[in-house]
């Protein structure tokens, strides 16, 4: 099972197999396009990433749900 | 009317009016709702998809109606961010109105009605989630739309196409979304940045500004090519067909289908001014086509990709009807009515000959529409439609109408399938008081129509009886009356009873 973590401005981000996504313990559902090779999430529909580390890095970054706390 | 403007144009008591209108739904929680409404609905519903447009309509329109009542003004209307002339420098940045980009280093909002310590935002769970904040063409985006982009967009037909997802093509939602062309929407987001890059957008009071303009380009796409009409009808996720109940979008004064808000017009929606090469809005009646009951199939075609004819029948009493195309394009039709043009009766694809769509149904008196396009969005095509009545045992007299007599036990009926309605008639003797009725378990909804004719209503009632049942009591003079059943929900079926009475 390929497995990746890091800690990005303050968030566990927790990749497992390339297609599971954890930050702070709290899964969340992204979603492959096949056809346009790129990951979304519904924290973040107006954008999508090559990535999941780039989708889990966004989502620390711009939303509300991990970042509200810190400003 | 309320007339939807240029933010920029805003007077100086126009902007006060709304932010002091954005406040007061603020404080009484209201508008948070929005935020949540957007925030919790699955992504794939309301985004990526078909019903894009239409939801978001309806969603915009819903806030306008609220700041219209905490206003007392029935005529303010939402501004529209009219992207080519709406960046940092515009007019709608200023501090009366939207306040201006946040700090460039924390991103937070710190001028204007919306600045930090008078606006707080939530996170979908509706816990408070600190300022709002902005970082101006840094996120990916240096630069907004241009008027250019948008005339771009605006010459793609049709509407969508399968597999009606990011991506599909040609298609007009996903251009104006911003996953292929230019990007319009998603440009909008994301230039903005801060509070408008995730689900909770409605944060940032900008966003309704943003969908307003989105929804300014899709009405004057519709006003462009009256023709194309919105797409899928049926084949799609539930949820993005025309006629389905859009995910998170709850019961109001309109539907909550894509069919219920495709008329700007009938929302009360009008701007100050449309873009050159946008004519102005036409009666959606004056592009249908008139079809005689029994005459010879009339001659048409689909054009262009995506376009979609509408017709306009009559049917003078209850019978048994058939509609249906011929020739070698495959057709897929969709009957509308009686009386109403949004209320769908049944469609079909090949019933008939070869790949021609036929519908076969007892049809009360009244006006029906059928919109009839191909298969294949992409494909062009001629055929023939024609509308005839059934005749049994080689008479016209078609299927006899069940009697109700005054008085008796009541008698006993169903809706055995989506948006079937049942007609009774009953004849009145004495003038004086009636009583129509429904009885059961099943949420009826009942109208009443004469005297002598199947299409002059002269009532309607949802729930006035017991439980969730109808009942019309009124003075009726001698005559025949007809009166027609069915279940309140386009979607309900159940069993029922109904009964006249005197007095």
């Amino acid at each position: 099972m390929a497995q990746y973590s890091e800690t990005f401005q303050g968030c566990l981000i927790e990749i497992d197999d390339d297609n599971t996504l954890h930050i702070d313990g709290k899964r969340i559902d992204p979603v492959y396009d096949n056809g346009r090779g790129k990951w979304s999430s519904r924290y973040l529909p107006y954008t999508e990433y090559d990535s999941l580390i780039d989708l889990g890095q966004a989502i620390v970054r711009d939303t509300e749900e991990f970042t509200g706390d810190s400003q | 009317m309320a007339i939807r403007k240029d933010a920029n144009s805003l007077t100086s008591a126009e902007r006060t009016e709304l932010v002091d209108a954005i406040k007061v739904l603020k404080a009484e929680g209201v508008y948070d709702q929005f935020v949540l409404r957007h925030a919790n609905t699955p992504m794939g519903d309301i985004h990526r998809c078909p019903a894009f447009l239409p939801w978001h309509r309806r969603f915009i329109w819903d806030l306008e109606r609220e700041l219209q009542r905490v206003s007392g003004n029935t005529d303010l209307g939402l501004p529209y961010w009219n992207w080519p002339v709406g960046g940092a420098d515009a007019s709608m940045w200023e501090n009366d109105l939207l306040g201006g980009d946040g700090d460039p280093i924390t991103g937070v909002v710190l001028s204007g009605p919306f600045r930090e310590g008078e606006w707080t935002i939530v996170n979908s769970s509706g816990s408070a989630a600190g300022s709002l904040t902005r970082a101006f063409g840094t996120n990916g985006f240096a630069t907004l739309s241009t008027q250019a982009d948008i005339e771009q967009v605006l010459a793609v037909t049709p509407y969508d196409s399968p597999p009606w997802l990011a991506g599909s093509a040609p298609s007009f939602r996903d251009q104006v979304e911003g996953w292929t062309g230019p990007n319009l929407h998603n440009r909008g987001h994301v230039w903005v940045g801060g509070s408008m890059l995730p689900m909770t957008s409605p944060n940032d009071p900008v966003f309704f500004m943003h969908h307003c303009m989105v929804d300014k380009v899709w009405h004057e796409w519709q006003l462009r090519f009256p023709g194309q009409g919105y797409l899928p009808e049926s084949g799609a996720t539930f949820g993005q067909n025309l006629t389905d109940p859009m995910a998170g979008t709850p019961a109001g004064p309109v539907g909550s289908r894509p069919i219920d808000v495709l008329d700007s017009a009938g929302l009360g929606i009008e701007y100050d001014r449309l873009m050159p090469g946008t004519p102005g809005p036409v009666d959606p009646g004056d592009d249908e086509i008139e079809l005689a009951v029994g005459a010879p199939p009339t001659e048409s075609a689909i054009g262009m990709p995506g376009e979609i004819d509408v017709y306009r029948f009559e049917v003078a009493s209850f019978g048994s009807y058939t509609l249906q195309t011929f020739g070698d394009s495959d057709t897929f039709m969709t009957l509308f009515g009686p009386d109403d043009p949004t209320a769908e009766v049944t469609a079909n694809d090949d019933a008939g000959e070869r790949l021609n769509a036929r519908i076969v149904r007892t049809l009360s008196a009244g006006t029906y529409h059928a919109r009839v396009r191909l298969y294949d969005p992409s494909r062009t095509g001629a055929y023939r439609i024609q509308v005839v009545r059934n005749s049994t045992d080689g008479g016209d007299a078609g299927p006899v109408i069940p009697e109700l007599v005054i008085d008796a036990a009541a008698t006993d009926g169903v809706i055995a399938v989506n948006r079937e309605s049942d007609l009774f008639r009953f004849v009145v003797s004495v003038p004086g008081n009636y009583t129509v009725e429904t009885e059961g378990a099943t949420d009826m909804f009942l109208t009443l129509f004469g005297p002598g004719s199947q299409t002059d209503r002269i009532a309607s009632d949802d729930d006035s009886g017991v439980g969730l049942n109808s009942r019309i009591r009124m003075f009726l003079q001698a005559g025949e009356y007809f009166a027609r059943v069915r279940h309140f929900s386009s979607f309900g079926t159940g069993a029922y009873r109904i009964r006249v009475a005197a007095g």
